[in-house]
């Protein structure tokens, strides 16, 4: 019995056996100078694991008493996870190593992260759901802090770990109410009170509770605060991490908690998440403007676009999450290809992230200018790139549920937020400095950008479908939304 | 085969608008001139071999939206394949005579490349043509009639550092914008109505529609009235008829080649191709069709009467062809299609050959347009005097009455103008009237051209026509082909338009029945003729015809049957074979009369018309003004519309919106985003506080709803 | 009077207002956020067993003891991360935690 239940976490397993061994492995070797090859090999044992997920999972299984399920939806979730993770550990190898940041504890923190964000999505249980966040959350904050001689790294794990901490406390507050007043801590008790009658108002407050937690975990404004300070201080590819992984994992968990626990009061929250979507996409786009640091622009970047998922969470339909979890895997493949572009930023051999560096860059690199110019319009939601469908999907999904409101402002905080977006390809292409980046880009870094960039140009074309990404999502939707 | 005639000219004008660097100008003009050809050649191909069958050629799938589906195809019936050879064969030689007519150009400066641009642009006016004759649904047709007038436009304003040119062109296309409107109107209110803009769908329910009504603004309005008119305001606006005639001669502006081919033989025939081609629904639409009738035979009057007056030769022309367009209209509105047809195939040759005269006219007289300095040309360019006098005697209807001896003009203009006295009535008369007197004028300002042009003495600059000289082959090959048809396609094509309804009906595709079937009921006839419609012909009609060699027939197909359309009690073909004696003579005296008072004025005494007008001051200004209409329509429209316009402008645009859009983007939104930046201050507790606020807001929130 | 359920959570959740408290009023020093931190959680653990032994469900206190072990690891982490600050700026006080801003 309990072997069926285990097999239900062969993924989870064998990377938490591979953090544990490479750990020994480390420490018991020469340390550190293992670090790349440990880190390729993270990176190729995330993608092996993608592979296992997508091939062996089908239907839905449930194991320990409901706590853990693996059903369509998490698979989703995990594999781009994975995939997510292992693009940026490799995009970010170069760095680490020029920077002499590659300690092999970060891809063993970066392993144990992923586990936590795998097991957050697909848990059944309040008990599973706290250990899986805090496990990602808990080796995040370590990672944020990598550079350890660095104040502003320090200071950014500082304050991410004081914040993400005040966020537990209320989640766990919130679990605390919740299993008092339904009497259970597993989803599936837990929607037959929420769906029996009128809501008891203890379980209301205690999901808007859980609500808050998990907002902080997407960014969501007004729980958005630590993420332009720790995007800035972190180490580039961490930052880079920070944008993509927690964050499906972080927005999948948003929707199993509240479809799977609260499936049935779609009423209850769907205001609370139209709100904090609101708030996310205006704050994101309107605080932008101000930014001259492209890591805090991709911060307030990140802000808004989450805001956009959260609008498909907000319409609490099935055709919600689909439109939201197309938007997230467009969203994390279009980060991947910029953060690949940041990472390479260098002006007289040392890592810059001003905006103003940009200035002129295409007339001496065109065909990396050309790609950060996609990204850039994708980003905003710039017909025909694939970026426009993500938006597309959830204002669609949006104007269905009938929330046309949200989606107008949806359309108008885009717009706003286009602005900044085409500021920086305007400052690439007509920008008068000329005193600029240097050019050099790593092999593997010019790999990843040019990837992302004509996956994110060309992936729309009708022969390729956006690479049946919609028909996964809608899969993976249909498992979550009953 | 029709895929290449139709593709042909698109292909010859990307040749010579973007590969014209590589193989030179002159390559280019060859190109374009050589795939022209080959769609003329293909499409004298389709014609003759053409069975009255009618068949489509599906290109591609274009748009699947709910019930609107629609394809690019070729659809070829008799009324296409008819436009095939008239658009293809004028273009074609449009397309030689521009060879030596742009050969130089004085309105462009020395090493310009403009004739490259001339042909593509050309050529993109034949295959835009060629695509809304062979559309086989509306959307198609639409495509090519907005095509045409795109090129029309550049073509117009192919001058550009002509002010004049410019403003004709954007005169042009926007007072056509007004007859498109009325167009797309009448597309939905079609697909509205029957949930379908294929042809194959809308052109059987002429009939269903009759019975339908559009409700709008709480008006009761019925279907197929509604739709036809609002279809005829598109062909009004294409073909140039009262109330929105005014671009056709300012269109003038454009090289000659171009008005012998867009505002002549083939886009201003669009209107009436688009009135022939609906058919179907106007035959059930008698008050859009009166309409029809009223503005034909309104605009052949008054266009006339204009054409009295002008001295420009090109306005001369362009009024004469507005002119001939209501009598097109008259012959559909009365609802004898194939007679607009024939007049519209007919006027294509000599209206063309007309213009293109007048092109080698001017060429010759070095860009000189007004024919008060003319004069005894006759001696110096002979060929051309000679293809005029061919164009004039066709267009003023020169002929033997009740023989076949005469030239185009002659049989069509005939056909028209017994139609009209064969619909009857008040209307009828009126209509037969206004074309009697149009063609009296007609023959007036015909002459009157001839003989300021070729006869007399030279007048103008003695310079110009000491070196008036022959225009070369190039230009006179197009006149003398042209030419040919100008005298020879009336007589040949005259019973396959204009014969008995048998051989229309035959011609057309349309099935026919004799008379006393029809007699017995109308439906059952209809229906054995439906069955038989493969044959064309029903067995007791061939029996019939051997009986009596002279028997009635009558068109009994049913809707969308065929080319066109007549409705079951619509016998006007047949009536107007039966007019009295005096009606078939009296265009033939009109043409008379026309002829010997121009005769009189400019040839026994010149001095004449300077005294008329003088003593008939006001209506000599009332009619060199164009009856007012510019004026009028500077005063009703272009004058309040530039004063909205301003207001928008500088009000609504700069102050509104320009301000609207610049105070938030340069005055509300930075300050939020500054407001953003001062919230993110970079210390905990505020962040904390921030969480916790939010979180406050949304418990409050929460219980007071779940409470309240 | 016998002590209620509604007592209990009323402690705790006067506990955790205090913990949500120290969190932003304070600006001294780090190490009090850590302290209030722990309040917090210790708040929950008191809600968590005291709906458990109202609800006579076991699943509330194993909660509880997922949470004290989580919070130990927690506060580990954090005073790790405190330690590398300090080190390099060589100050806790909370206001000085703020290079980054804007």
């Amino acid at each position: 019995m309990i072997g069926a239940d285990l097999s239900i976490l062969i993924p989870e397993i064998v990377l938490a056996v591979f953090a544990m061994a490479a750990m020994l492995a480390a420490v018991y070797t020469s340390k550190d100078a293992v670090a790349p090859a440990l880190t390729w090999g993270t990176a190729l044992i995330f993608v092996v694991m993608a592979f296992y997920i997508a091939v062996t999972g089908e239907g839905v299984r449930v194991g320990f008493n409901g706590g853990f399920v693996d059903d369509g939806f998490a698979r989703f979730a995990k594999i781009t996870i994975l995939l997510s993770a292992a693009a940026i550990l490799i995009v970010g190898i170069e760095f680490m190593q020029k920077s002499d940041l590659l300690r092999f504890e970060y891809p063993i923190l970066v392993t144990l992260s992923v586990i936590g964000m795998m097991v957050m999505v697909s848990s059944g249980d309040l008990i599973v759901l706290y250990v899986g966040l805090e496990l990602q959350s808990l080796a995040l904050y370590v990672i944020a802090s990598l550079r350890r001689d660095s104040v502003r790294s320090t200071e950014a794990g500082l304050k991410y770990f004081i914040l993400g901490a005040l966020s537990s406390g209320l989640l766990l507050y919130g679990a605390s109410l919740v299993y008092g007043f339904a009497g259970t801590t597993q989803f599936a008790g837990i929607i037959e009170t929420a769906t029996a009658g009128e809501m008891p108002v203890g379980l209301l407050i205690g999901l808007v509770f859980l609500i808050s937690g998990l907002a902080f975990k997407v960014s969501a404004a007004p729980f958005h605060m630590w993420t332009p300070d720790v995007y800035e201080g972190a180490p580039t590819p961490v930052t880079a991490l920070l944008a993509t992984a927690p964050k499906v994992a972080a927005v999948a968990l948003f929707a199993r908690v509240v479809h799977d626990a609260f499936g049935g009061a779609v009423g209850e929250w769907q205001q609370v998440v139209a709100l904090l979507a609101v708030l996310s996409m205006f704050l994101g786009s309107i605080a932008a403007i101000g930014q001259t640091d492209i890591k805090r622009l991709m911060a307030y970047s990140s802000i808004g676009h989450m805001g956009f998922a959260l609008m498909g969470l907000a319409a609490g339909t099935e055709q919600g999450v689909e439109a939201m979890l197309i938007y997230i895997a467009i969203y994390v493949t279009m980060n991947i290809g910029t953060f690949s572009f940041i990472l390479s930023m260098e002006k007289d051999g040392r890592h810059v992230t001003d905006i103003s560096a940009l200035s002129s860059f295409a007339s001496r690199e065109g065909g990396k200018a050309l790609a950060l110019l996609v990204l850039m319009f994708s980003l905003a939601g710039v017909p025909p790139l694939v970026g426009f469908f993500g938006k597309y999907a959830v204002l669609f999904a949006a104007v269905e549920a009938g929330m046309a409101w949200l989606a107008i402002a949806g359309v108008i905080a885009s717009v706003i937020g286009a602005y900044y977006y085409l500021r920086i390809v305007y400052l690439m292409y007509f920008g008068e400095d000329r005193e600029g980046l240097d050019g050099r880009m790593g092999l593997v870094t010019y790999a990843g950008l040019m990837a992302m960039a004509a996956l994110i140009a060309l992936a729309w074309l009708p022969g390729l479908n956006l690479l049946g990404l919609e028909g996964m999502a809608a899969a993976a939707a249909q498992t979550l939304v009953r | 085969m029709e895929t290449i005639l139709l593709f042909a000219p698109l292909v010859g004008a990307l040749v010579a608008g973007f590969g014209w660097r590589m193989i030179g100008q002159t390559g280019a003009q060859v190109a374009a001139t050589a795939m022209l050809f080959l769609a003329c050649i293909l499409s004298w191909a389709v014609f003759l071999g053409f069975d009255g069958e009618t068949y489509t050629v599906p290109l591609f799938t274009w748009i699947e939206s709910g019930t609107l589906f629609t394809d690019w195809a070729i659809r070829i019936d008799r009324l296409t394949a008819i436009m095939l050879i008239v658009i293809t064969s004028v273009s074609a030689l449009v397309h030689l005579y521009s060879f030596g007519y742009m050969a130089h150009d004085e309105n462009f400066k020395d090493g310009e490349s403009y004739r490259p641009r001339f042909f593509a642009y050309l050529s993109f006016f034949t295959f835009a043509m060629l695509m809304l004759v062979t559309a086989d649904n509306l959307l198609q047709l639409f495509f090519g009639w907005e095509g045409v007038g795109v090129a029309s436009y550049l073509l117009i304003g192919f001058y550009f550092r002509k002010p004049s040119a410019g403003a004709a062109a954007m005169k042009a296309f926007i007072v056509n914008r007004v007859g498109d409107f009325g167009f797309l109107l009448g597309i939905f209110a079609l697909f509205w109505m029957t949930d379908s803009i294929q042809f194959d769908v809308i052109l059987p329910m002429g009939a269903e529609l009759a019975q339908m009504t559009i409700t709008f603004l709480g008006m009761e309005l019925n279907a197929a009235e509604t739709i036809a008119f609002l279809l005829f305001i598109g062909a009004m606006g294409k073909s140039a008829q009262l109330l929105l005639h005014t671009w056709l001669p300012d269109a003038m502006e454009g090289p000659t080649p171009v008005s012998a081919l867009i505002h002549a033989a083939t886009m201003v025939t669009a209107g009436v191709f688009l009135v022939c081609r609906m058919s179907p629904i106007i035959e059930y639409a008698p008050m859009a069709g009166n309409f029809i009738i009223i503005i034909g035979a309104v605009t052949a009057f008054f266009a006339a009467t204009v054409g009295l007056v002008q001295n420009d030769i090109k306005r001369v022309i362009a009024y004469s062809t507005c002119s001939q367009l209501g009598y097109m209209f008259v012959a559909a509105g009365v609802g004898v299609y194939s007679v607009a047809m024939f007049h519209l195939f007919t006027h294509a040759f000599f209206k063309a050959m007309l213009f293109l005269g007048a092109g080698s006219v001017i060429h010759a007289m070095h860009h000189e347009q007004d024919m008060r300095n003319y004069g005894g040309l006759r001696k110096k360019i002979p060929l051309t005097f000679w293809a005029m006098m061919i164009g004039t005697l066709a267009i003023t209807g020169v002929g033997i009455p009740t023989t076949y001896f005469g030239f185009a003009g002659f049989f069509s203009k005939d056909a028209v103008v017994e139609s009209a006295f064969a619909f009857g009535g008040d209307l009828g008369q009126f209509a037969f009237w206004s074309l009697i007197v149009a063609a009296v004028f007609t023959s007036f300002y015909s002459w009157r051209l001839i003989f300021l042009t070729f006869f007399g003495e030279p007048r103008g600059s003695k310079h110009t026509h000491e070196h008036a000289h022959e225009s070369p082959w190039t230009m006179l090959a197009p006149l003398g082909v042209l030419a040919v048809g100008a005298v020879f396609s009336g007589v040949v094509w005259y019973n396959s338009f204009f014969g008995h309804t048998d051989e229309v009906g035959r011609f057309f595709g349309v099935p026919y029945a004799q008379e006393e079937h029809v007699e017995e009921g109308a439906h059952g006839a209809t229906d054995e003729a439906h069955a038989a419609a493969d044959t064309h012909a029903t067995e007791s009609a061939e029996s019939a015809e051997g009986d009596h060699g002279y028997a009635h027939y009558n068109l009994v197909g049913a809707p969308g049957e065929g080319a066109i359309h007549a409705a079951p009690d619509n016998n006007i073909l047949n009536e107007a074979h039966e007019v009295p004696y005096w009606v078939k003579w009296s265009p033939f005296f009109a043409m008379l009369l026309g002829f010997v008072v121009a005769f009189w004025f400019y040839i026994v005494n010149p001095s004449l018309p300077r005294r008329l007008a003088e003593s008939q001051r006001p209506l000599y200004q009332f009619l060199l003004n164009k009856w007012y209409f510019d004026e009028a329509y500077d005063f009703l429209f272009v004058r309040p519309a530039r004063a909205l316009g301003r207001f928008l402008w500088k009000g609504g645009d700069g102050a509104v919106i320009d301000g609207g859009i610049n105070g938030l983007a340069l005055g509300i939104i930075p300050f939020f985003t500054r407001l953003a930046g001062r919230a993110q201050s970079g210390y905990i507790f505020t962040y904390a506080f921030a969480m916790v606020l939010g979180l406050v807001v949304l418990v409050t929130w929460v219980t007071l709803r779940a409470g309240g | 009077m016998t002590i209620g359920l509604e007592h209990y959570l009323t402690v705790a959740a006067a506990l955790f207002v205090i913990g949500i408290f120290g969190i932003f009023l304070n600006r001294k020093n780090v190490i009090v956020i850590l302290m209030s931190i722990e309040l917090m959680l210790l708040a929950v653990n008191i809600n968590l067993v005291a709906f458990s032994a109202f609800l006579g469900d076991l699943t509330g206190q194993v909660f509880t003891l997922f949470v004290l072990t989580v919070a130990a690891a927690e506060a580990a982490i954090g005073l790790a991360i405190l330690v590398c600050f300090f080190r390099n700026r060589g100050t806790i006080a909370v206001e000085d935690v703020s290079n980054m801003k804007g």
